[in-house]
């Protein structure tokens, strides 16, 4: 997608970051945005959530002003 | 010598000291290790048939190439008897099959596993045990195939514990998980015959499972009374399976007394498929109570369910109830759930003369 001009990135949590740097440099992918939210995901109440999805939404936004 | 996927480093070492020296490397999974000489490799190579160059693959989650030098590597170090090795290739082959899904093997905060199941003749030639105390220690292949595959999974995939290999809590099945039939007293055809394999052909199948679930009973004297309670184990709050329902899967070893009693009744291996398929099953109401509900990905028919009394499958089908005999005397089966993204895969043996 990224190649093809559509603003792509890799969205996970704290503790999964260094997985997914691994994972993106492994196949090549080292150029994609990464999107880090809090951990952990599950197991969180809609206020916990919406401050996750708050923290993607600005990363996201900036991903896209950079586009 | 090393194929192009591998990087030859010689370690002038005596060999008491390689162990202390393979620990520092994160090369070991903690206990002690058999130096990987190169006149050990080639033997284990030559065990195989194979070019050690060839790569089987590429091994998630750092997708390295899993060439048949380095899986010869980890074998030694396993403490493998080179005749083992074309079960450790043929395991390795059946679990870089797309539908086993190695990377959500490797990468997942499930307590997951892959459990080789050796079938047919091979079994006996290299000397896996399917009798008494089979899942633990005392067992040279057993310990050793299983031992391989995590050292493999570790150096060539990179499933490092808390780096790649997320496990929030992992199990003692990652440090060797191999197992075989009781062809010898099961009253149904073996497990490969059943997956679709001749009799007689030896046969490797992957299931990635968590460590067994016990199945106690000492008192039922029909197929029903052990089989309830092989469903009732089968079908937990807490469990992976029956959350993303296309592709749980369970793993039932009957042990050689409870087959018996439940053959007796005249129960098929089909029947005791059907049978837990049936039984083992949660109601919609207690689904509510936690585990994973709201994150399930059920098929249309379960999700417009609205009773909360409807008793729900743990599997989708009953062939994805896997049904095999092994153990020794006693009245205890078990139950392997597997981590519900991936699906077991099986693989002939290439056996060598």
């Amino acid at each position: 997608m990224a190649k093809r001009g559509t603003p792509s990135g890799l969205i996970g949590t704290t503790v999964f970051q260094n997985l997914a740097v691994s994972e993106m440099a492994a196949l090549g992918a080292t150029g994609l945005p990464l999107i880090v939210i809090q951990h952990p995901l599950g197991g969180e109440k809609p206020e916990g959530v919406s401050r996750r999805a708050l923290q993607a939404v600005e990363q996201l936004a900036s991903l896209l002003g950079r586009a | 010598m090393p194929d192009p996927g591998s990087v030859f480093r010689e370690l002038q070492l005596p060999e008491e000291d390689v162990y202390t020296e393979f620990v520092k490397r994160d090369w070991c999974d903690g206990l002690p290790i058999v130096p990987p000489t190169p006149e050990r490799v080639r033997a284990m190579v030559a065990a195989g048939g194979e070019d050690p160059a060839r790569v089987l693959g590429l091994m998630p989650p750092l997708w390295r190439e899993a060439s048949v030098e380095k899986l010869a590597v980890n074998a030694v170090m396993s403490g493998c008897e080179p005749a083992c090795f074309p079960v450790v290739l043929a395991a390795v082959t059946a679990m870089l099959e797309p539908a086993f899904n190695l990377y959500g093997v490797q990468a997942t905060t499930h307590p997951v596993a892959p459990l080789v199941i050796v079938s047919g003749p091979v079994a006996r030639v290299v000397g896996m045990h399917a009798g008494a105390g089979l899942f633990g220690p005392g067992f040279r292949a057993n310990a050793t195939i299983g031992r391989a595959i995590r050292l493999i999974l570790m150096n060539v995939g990179g499933g490092w514990p808390g780096r790649h290999d997320m496990a929030t809590q992992g199990s003692p099945a990652k440090f060797s998980y191999a197992i075989a039939e009781r062809e010898d007293v099961t009253p149904w055809p073996p497990l490969s015959v059943r997956l679709g394999f001749e009799p007689g052909q030896s046969v490797v199948t992957v299931f990635a499972g968590e460590a067994p679930h016990n199945v106690n009973d000492h008192v039922s004297t029909t197929a029903a009374g052990i089989l309830n309670n092989v469903s009732d184990v089968a079908a937990t709050l807490g469990s992976n399976v029956g959350w993303y329902m296309a592709q749980s899967q369970l793993l039932v070893v009957l042990g050689p007394e409870h087959a018996q009693t439940i053959a007796a009744d005249g129960f098929s291996a089909a029947d005791v498929q059907r049978f837990v398929f049936e039984h083992a099953r949660l109601p919609l109401g207690r689904l509510k109570l936690g585990g994973m509900w709201g994150m399930h990905d059920w098929p249309l028919w379960m999700q417009k369910v609205t009773d909360e009394q409807a008793l729900l499958p743990m599997v989708p089908a009953p062939e994805d109830v896997y049904v095999m005999v092994a153990g020794g005397p006693g009245k205890h089966s078990c139950v392997v759930p597997n981590c519900t993204f991936s699906r077991a895969v099986s693989r002939a043996v290439e056996m060598r003369s």
